[in-house]
């Protein structure tokens, strides 16, 4: 019995332990389902944020989409803009790169040349478009203006140096074209040229041009009645004449010549721009022709009280010259020098030939108004005068150094200047005694050595 | 000795009144005789009636189909008559072309009436006609 109650109190014992320990063990699963269910809760946390960035993701993802579906149809009408206006420029226009290659050309190229878009591009543009200047001369690579342009020249638009585009055909048109470097990032890239046809301009300025001839040669003619009727009272030939009588004969005749004067101003432009001037070369002694403009003007250096010098080298070759147009270039340059020189001012003038023994350079100087800077680029231009003299002297015309470059460029040479308002102008001429071979077919040049 | 004999017979073709009257008077003041026509065809009827001309003063543009051009070639035809009379071409056109044509006719000498005095041309005429080889 006793070990029978011993047994079970050992067993109760036993039993108490394990329950005991169950305990311990139900406890330690509460704690740990405890901790778990923090967690659980810290997890759902998460993910419910997930899901609310996932959200906004996507929003933001379709309104990037909107934003670049946007822009993309922005960047193509604005592309497609681009593309119809420069297609539909009136003007040809070309994009070449920085080889000279064609990447880009509007309708009015593929109009004006007879070349497709597909047939050019990659090509280059001096080849597949030649230049030729307005006697038929082909201008050469080194010339051409894209070729200036694209190797560092600013800008260069040739509207008063009109030439000629020849076609996919071989017919040819007149351009005036404007070419302008592409630049990135401080390189050049390319160029762009635009040119135009200027057929019509040029018919119009021909029939303007044809229009003053036939009314100064119609003009003419009146001018020669008065000139030769007043001669003929001046000289007695209907009578005596009373001394203001011959006062005031004197002022219709030297009125009415000035008039003739400036109608043969008038066809000598009216003659450089048809080309028709009569070019008669014969031996001419330069320093004897310059001389007797040196003459013809002394009465005026004299009236001006204006300080006269002049170095003439004695020996200079006999060149078989136009005299007439030679004399005008000189008479031009040494007229304006007197004209716009106050009184008591200075004019030196210089001939001389150059060191390269090809060419006579002359040079004339004086302390004149001079020209003003901002006005310095428009001196040559036809009927231009600057404000300065435009007050001081009523008889100018504004031909003369139009006429005189004219003649001296036609003649293959160069007339340059530089001028201070108020301290003087020097011109200079440089004229080629012989004539370039490069313009072969161009018998313009006046001045040939003997 | 008659002075008539010495007087120089000089056809002026000019068409323009006033300047004929002018060109005409000068000349008679310088001892020629004076015979004027205002288009070409009336210069070839007057010489082929006077046949004594000695010279001939011509304009280039005249009134009708034919220019002073066209009578200069007719006149330098080497079987002609006419062939040798000086000719004075005295116009105010003086297109290049024209001036080349009546030199390479053989004109004596071409002149432009507004550049010139009438009586520096009449000198010129006088001298000419004196001393051809001048």
């Amino acid at each position: 019995m006793t070990s029978t109650a011993y047994k079970l109190k050992v067993l109760a014992k036993e039993k108490e332990n394990t329950r005991r320990k169950l305990v311990i063990t139900a406890r330690k699963l509460a704690a740990t389902a405890k901790k778990l269910a923090v967690i659980a809760r810290e997890k759902e946390s998460a993910r419910r944020k997930l899901v609310v960035t996932a959200k906004k993701l996507k929003s933001l993802y379709e309104t990037l989409e909107k934003k670049v579906f946007d822009r993309t149809k922005d960047l193509e009408q604005i592309r497609a803009k681009s593309d119809a206006i420069l297609t539909s420029i009136g003007d040809g226009l070309v994009v070449v790169d920085k080889a000279g290659k064609i990447s880009y050309i509007n309708k009015s190229f593929e109009e004006m040349l007879g070349w497709k878009a597909k047939e050019i591009i990659g090509k280059s543009m001096v080849q597949i478009v030649p230049r030729e200047d307005l006697h038929g001369v082909k201008v050469s690579f080194k010339e051409r203006i894209l070729t200036q342009v694209l190797s560092g020249q600013k800008f260069v638009a040739d509207l008063t140096n009109p030439f000629y585009y020849i076609r996919k055909d071989k017919s040819r048109f007149p351009t005036s074209s404007i070419v302008a470097p592409v630049n990135l990032e401080g390189k050049i890239v390319g160029a762009v040229e635009v040119f135009r046809d200027i057929t019509k301009e040029k018919e119009i300025d021909k029939a303007k041009t044809e229009f003053v001839s036939l009314a100064s040669h119609q003009l003419r003619t009146p001018l020669s009645t008065v000139s030769w009727y007043s001669e003929m009272l001046l000289a007695g030939d209907a009578g005596r004449v009373t001394p203001s009588q011959k006062k005031y004969l004197e002022e219709i005749y030297t009125g009415n010549q000035r008039m003739v004067d400036l109608v043969n101003t008038l066809l000598d432009v009216s003659r450089i721009e048809l080309g028709t001037f009569i070019v008669e070369k014969k031996p001419t002694d330069i320093v004897k022709l310059v001389q007797s403009v040196i003459n013809e003007q002394k009465p005026q250096i004299n009236e001006k009280k204006i300080r006269f010098t002049s170095s003439c080298v004695n020996k200079l070759p006999l060149i078989k010259a136009d005299p007439k147009l030679l004399r005008m270039v000189i008479q031009n340059l040494l007229s304006n020098a007197v004209k716009y020189t106050p009184d008591c001012g200075k004019i030196g003038l210089q001939l001389s030939l150059h060191k390269d023994r090809k060419s006579v350079y002359i040079q004339i100087s004086d302390t004149g108004y001079g020209i003003p800077k901002n006005q310095q680029n428009k001196i040559f231009t036809k009927l231009f005068r600057a404000d300065n003299v435009i007050g001081k002297d009523t008889e100018g015309t504004g031909l003369g150094l139009y006429i005189a470059k004219s003649i001296v460029e036609q003649a293959g040479g160069e007339l340059w200047f530089e001028s201070n308002e108020n301290k003087g102008s020097t011109f200079h001429v440089r004229l080629p005694l012989y004539q370039s071979k490069k313009k072969n077919g161009y018998q313009r040049s006046f001045l040939t050595s003997l | 000795m008659n002075p008539l004999e010495h007087k120089k017979t000089i056809l002026v073709v000019e068409d323009e009144r006033p300047l004929v009257q002018a060109i005409q008077t000068k000349l008679e003041k310088n001892n020629f005789i004076v015979v004027t026509a205002r288009t070409v065809d009336q210069a070839i009827d007057y010489l082929e009636n006077i046949k004594k001309i000695d010279a001939i003063w011509l304009d280039h543009y005249l009134p009708g189909e034919k220019t002073g051009l066209d009578f200069v070639a007719y006149l330098k035809n080497p079987k002609g008559a006419w062939s040798t009379i000086p000719i004075f071409i005295v116009s105010n056109t003086a297109s290049s072309t024209n001036v080349r044509s009546y030199l390479r006719l053989g004109v004596s000498k071409y002149c432009i009436k507004a550049d010139h005095r009438l009586d520096q041309i009449v000198e010129d005429v006088k001298t000419f006609l004196l001393h051809p080889e001048k």
